[in-house]
C-alpha cells in the first residue's frame, strides 16, 4: 500500500488486500475418469468423445475413440456396453446410449473413409501376432501406431476371428467388419492368411525371428456335453454352424432345432436358425432373466418367436423315427465364485421331454492349451499371463480367449491394446505409453444436476420382426445425426471440463480467469478456498485440494 | 436441447478482488453481477451492513464507482438527495443506487425507503436480505422467517417474516423484483430492466448467510437454489405495484431439503416443518393467484 494520505475518500481498490492468505484449500482443475471409462473394456475416453459429438466434431470423436479401440463401428453394434450400466445418468433418468453413439461415429468414419495416420517413425523391432481376431487385430493396430513391424498370422482364410466366424451378419454387417479390418491392415501390417502356427515348436521359432510374439488364438475347442452323441447326424457343432454359409446351415438342420446354452453364441445360433425358417427352442441351465447373453439379444430372440426352456438340463437323447426325443429335468442353478463356474441341482420329479429334429449345443469354447504344452504354462483353463500379459516364456505375450475367461469381443480388444503397450514398454520404453495414473472416479454425487433436466433416451429403432426373419440384414438401425446430437447432449461429461464458465461466474472473489481453449486458472492471491466453483461445476472436473502454502 | 445453460453477463471488473466478505459469501457474488450491470456511470449509497464492510475498509474500495457510506436509517433519503443534486447538475443519466441489508431496509431504514417510494424518487434500491443482523453477530430482524434460530431468538422466531414486497407494492412503485444468487442470468436481466425504468426500483436479493444460517462454505448458491425450488423465495417481478410475474415452474420440491441444509432450522419438530410448509404453500398460492390476474 502506498498513498494512504486522503482522509475522506478511498484511493485504491481492494486488490491491495491479498485475501488468498485466508485459504486452507485450493481448487484444482483435473479431468478425472467417469464411471463409463472405468467400466469400459478398452478404457475409452467416453466423456471426451461424446463431448466432441456434442460439438459436431465427429472426426475428432473418431480420433479419440480410435486411441483405444480401432473398431468403433463394430463395438457400437455388438459391445456388451458395461459403460451404460455404470453411467451416472441412470440415477437421473436413463443411461446415455453410449453404444449407439459409438456406432454413429464408427459408421461416419467408414462412410467418410477416415483412416489411421502413419506412425511417426518406422522402428527396427518386429512383433509377430498370432491370431487375427479382435485381440490380435487390436494389438497389431496399437503396435503399428508405434511403428513396430508387425507380422500377423491367421489360420483361416480371412481376418476377424470370432467377429467373422461367430457373429451373424444381422448383428454385424460384413461390410462394416471388412472396412474396419482393412483400415488396420492399410497401416502396413504384414498379413499371412491360412498360416496356422500349429504347435509350441512353431511358436518358439516365431519368437526367435521376432522381438516379441503376441498370442491370441482364441478358444477353438467346443465344450462337450457328456449326454450327447456328437457323432450323430442330428448333432451340429455351433461354431461350425455359425461359420458355414447359409445353404450349408440349411442342409444341416431339420424343422425343429434345439439350441443348448444361454450365452451369446447360443442366441446367435438360435436366431440364425430362425432366419432359415426353423422352429427354434433354446434350453438353458440358467433360469429366465439370468442368461449370460446380453439382455437385448435375449429380448430380440424372444420377439423372433424363439421359445426358451430355462432352468432345465438335458439328461439323455434318443433318436427315433425322424425326430429326436430329449429327456430333460428342471434344475436349481447357482453361480460359482469363479467366472463361468456354477452348480446345478436337479429337481426330483420334474422330468419332461422335448421332441426336435436337430440339436446344436452352444455351451462355450475352451482354449487349446495342449498345442502350447511345454512352452507356455497354463492357469486353469487358460494360458497363464502376468499383469503385462507376458506368458511364462519371456517375450511371448498372450491375450483374448486363449488367456482369459473374459470372453466379450471388446474385452479382447482391450487385452490386445494393453499387451501392445506392455510390449512397447519392453522394446521401446522411451516412446511407450505409460500406465495411466489411477485417479478417483467421478460419481453421481459430484455432478451438479441443477444444470441437467430429465430427458428420455433416444433408442435405436429395430427392424420389424416379420422383416427380420426374411433376411440376414441388421436388426438395429442407426441413429440419425439429429438423434445422435440429442443423445450426446444427455451426457453429463462426468469428470471432463465443458468450459461452461460456471466456476468463473460463481467465484465471489473474481479469482478465476478464463484462458479460452486452455480452460481456467485460479489466482492464489484472492482465492479464499470456499469451494463454490467445485459445488457449482456441472461435471465434477474441479476438485478441492488441501493447500498448505497459502 | 439438454445442454448446460451458460451464464452470460459481462464482467467489466466493476467489483474487485480482495474484498473481505466471508469465503463463499453469496452477497459478494450478487454484488459482482449488480455492479457490473450498473456500470461506471453510477453513484452508490451504502448503509451500515455486510455490504458496507464488503465494499470498504477505508481507504480501499472493492467497487469502481463512488459509494457514500451513510447511516442505517437514511440510505434511501441520501440516495434521493444525490439523485436530485446530479439532476441539478444536468447528470440525470447517472444511476443512483442503494445497498442495504434487511436490517437497514425492513427495520431501521423502512421510513426513509417508504418516503422515497411515496415520492417515486429515481433510485435503484438493492436490499441484500440475509434475514437477520448478521454483521453484528446474528440477531433477528423483522425479515427473519418464522422458526429460524438467531442470537436473539434462541428457540426460533415466533412470528412470520415481514412481507416487504407487499408493503412496497402498496406504494405502487414502478418496479419490484426478487433475485437469487442461484439464478445469475435472471439477476442480470432484472438489473438491466430496472436500470432502464425511471422512478423507485427495489431489488431484493436472497443471501443465505454462511455463519448466520449455518450453511457450509460451498453451499450458499445451492441453498439459495433450494429456496427458489421449494417456493420459499419466489423469483418475481411486480410492476406499478399491481402486475405480478413469476415462474410457476420453479416450485418443484417440498421445503425439507432447504431446511436440512441450514443449522438455524435444525431444532424444528415435524409439526413445525409442516406449519412452515403450509405457510410457504399459502404464500405461493396467493402469489400465483396474483400473477394470474
Amino acid at each position: 500500500m502506498n498513498d494512504l494520505t486522503s482522509p475522506l475518500w478511498t484511493n485504491l481498490t481492494s486488490r491491495e488486500r491479498i485475501t488468498g492468505t485466508w485459504r486452507s484449500a485450493l481448487p484444482n482443475y483435473q479431468n478425472q475418469p467417469s464411471p463409463c471409462l472405468n467400466a469400459c473394456p478398452v478404457n475409452g475416453r467416453i466423456a471426451e468423445w461424446i463431448g466432441q459429438v456434442k460439438k459436431g466434431d465427429t472426426k475428432g470423436a473418431f480420433v479419440t475413440l480410435a486411441d483405444n479401440n480401432p473398431f468403433p463401428a463394430i463395438a457400437g453394434r455388438i459391445c456388451h456396453h458395461p459403460c451404460e450400466t455404470a453411467c451416472n445418468r441412470n440415477e437421473l433418468d436413463e443411461t446415455v446410449g453410449i453404444c449407439s453413439l459409438e456406432r454413429f461415429v464408427g459408421d461416419a468414419a467408414l462412410d467418410q473413409g477416415w483412416g489411421f495416420p502413419a506412425p511417426p517413425a518406422e522402428l527396427a523391432q518386429s512383433v509377430a501376432v498370432v491370431g487375427g481376431g479382435p485381440a490380435g487385430l487390436s494389438a497389431a493396430y496399437q503396435l503399428r501406431r508405434y511403428g513396430f513391424r508387425v507380422s500377423l498370422y491367421e489360420s483361416k482364410s480371412a481376418l476377424g476371428g470370432l467377429m467373422r466366424w461367430g457373429i451373424p451378419a444381422y448383428r454385424l454387417e460384413r461390410a462394416v467388419l471388412d472396412g474396419e479390418i482393412a483400415r488396420i491392415t492399410a497401416m502396413g501390417v504384414d498379413v499371412h492368411l491360412n498360416a496356422e502356427v500349429g504347435d509350441a515348436d512353431a511358436l518358439a521359432a516365431l519368437r526367435r525371428e521376432h522381438d516379441a510374439v503376441y498370442l491370441a488364438t482364441g478358444a477353438s475347442l467346443p465344450k462337450k456335453l457328456p449326454t450327447l452323441d456328437y457323432a450323430a447326424g442330428w448333432v451340429v457343432d455351433s461354431a461350425e454352424f455359425l461359420a458355414a454359409p447359409a445353404d450349408q446351415q440349411s442342409a444341416r438342420t431339420g424343422d425343429h432345432v434345439l439350441v443348448i446354452g444361454g450365452g451369446s453364441a447360443a442366441m446367435d445360433v438360435a436366431r440364425t436358425a430362425r432366419r432359415l425358417g426353423r422352429t427354434v427352442t433354446v434350453l438353458t441351465l440358467e433360469p429366465e432373466g439370468s442368461l449370460p447373453a446380453q439382455k437385448v439379444e435375449v429380448d430380440e430372440a424372444a420377439e423372433e418367436a424363439i421359445r426358451f426352456v430355462s432352468g432345465a438340463m438335458l439328461q439323455s437323447a434318443e433318436a427315433g423315427d425322424g425326430a429326436v426325443t430329449l429327456n430333460c429335468i428342471r434344475v436349481a442353478f447357482s453361480k460359482g465364485e469363479r467366472p463361468g463356474a456354477f452348480r446345478v441341482d436337479p429337481v426330483a420329479g420334474s422330468e419332461f421331454a422335448l421332441s426336435v429334429h436337430t440339436v446344436i449345443p452352444a455351451i462355450g469354447q475352451d482354449a487349446d492349451l495342449q498345442r502350447w504344452a511345454g512352452l507356455l504354462e497354463a492357469t486353469g483353463p487358460v494360458i497363464a499371463a502376468g499383469k503385462d500379459w507376458q506368458t511364462s516364456t519371456p517375450g511371448i505375450y498372450a491375450g483374448g480367449d486363449v488367456a482369459s475367461m473374459a470372453r466379450f469381443v471388446t474385452q479382447a480388444v482391450g487385452m490386445g491394446k494393453e499387451a501392445a503397450h506392455a510390449i512397447a514398454r519392453a522394446l521401446a520404453p522411451d516412446i511407450a505409453r505409460a500406465v495411466p495414473a489411477e485417479l478417483p472416479e467421478v460419481g453421481y454425487d459430484r455432478i451438479n444436476i441443477a444444470y441437467q433436466e430429465p430427458h428420455g433416451r433416444t433408442h435405436q429403432r429395430l427392424t420389424e420382426v416379420a422383416e427380420r426373419l426374411t433376411t440376414f440384414d441388421e436388426v438395429q438401425q442407426p441413429l440419425s445425426a439429429d438423434e445422435a446430437k440429442s443423445e450426446a447432449d444427455r451426457c453429463f461429461s462426468c469428470g471432463s471440463c465443458i468450459y461452461c464458465d460456471n466456476c468463473y461466474f460463481y467465484c465471489p472473489d473474481m479469482a478465476i480467469a478464463r484462458l479460452g481453449e486452455n480452460g481456467y486458472e485460479v489466482d492464489p492471491d484472492y482465492c479464499k478456498g470456499c469451494g463454490l466453483c467445485v459445488a457449482e461445476c456441472p461435471t465434477g472436473s474441479i476438485h478441492m485440494a488441501k493447500d498448505d502454502n497459502a | 436441447m439438454n445442454e448446460v445453460k451458460k451464464i452470460d453477463y459481462a464482467d467489466d471488473g466493476q467489483f474487485c478482488s480482495g474484498h473481505v466478505a466471508c469465503a463463499g459469501c453469496a452477497e459478494a457474488l450478487a454484488m459482482r453481477v449488480i455492479l457490473n450491470s450498473v456500470g461506471q456511470n453510477a453513484v452508490g449509497v451504502v448503509s451500515p451492513s455486510c455490504s458496507a464492510v464488503i465494499l470498504g475498509g477505508h481507504p480501499l474500495s472493492s467497487a469502481r464507482i463512488p459509494f457514500l457510506h451513510g447511516t442505517l436509517e437514511s440510505a434511501a433519503a441520501s440516495a434521493s438527495g444525490i439523485k436530485r443534486a446530479l439532476r441539478a447538475q444536468g447528470k440525470d443519466d447517472t444511476t443512483v443506487l442503494c445497498f442495504a441489508g434487511d436490517g437497514g431496509t425492513y427495520d431501521i431504514g423502512l421510513q426513509a425507503l417508504s418516503s422515497a417510494a411515496e415520492r417515486n424518487e429515481d433510485i435503484l434500491y438493492v436490499c441484500f436480505d440475509n434475514e437477520g443482523y448478521m454483521n453484528t453477530g446474528g440477531q433477528k430482524s423483522s425479515s427473519t422467517p418464522s422458526g429460524a434460530v438467531t442470537g436473539s431468538t434462541p428457540l426460533g422466531k415466533a412470528t412470520q417474516k415481514k412481507n416487504l414486497i407487499e408493503i412496497l407494492a402498496a406504494h405502487r412503485i414502478p418496479y419490484i423484483a426478487t433475485v437469487s444468487p442461484s439464478h445469475l442470468n435472471d439477476m442480470a436481466a432484472k438489473m438491466d430492466k430496472a436500470k432502464a425504468i425511471r422512478g423507485t426500483k427495489v431489488i431484493i436479493v436472497l443471501i443465505p448467510c454462511l455463519p448466520g444460517w449455518g450453511v457450509a462454505d460451498h453451499a450458499a448458491v445451492s441453498t439459495a437454489r433450494l429456496a427458489v425450488e421449494s417456493g420459499v423465495f419466489p423469483l418475481l417481478e411486480i410492476e406499478d405495484g399491481l402486475r405480478t410475474r413469476m415462474h410457476p415452474e420453479h416450485k418443484i420440491r417440498p421445503i425439507d431439503a432447504y431446511l436440512a441444509q441450514q443449522k438455524r432450522y435444525r431444532h424444528l419438530s415435524e409439526a413445525d416443518r409442516a406449519a412452515l410448509q403450509a405457510e410457504v404453500d399459502a404464500n405461493w398460492a396467493r402469489l400465483s393467484a396474483q400473477a394470474a390476474l
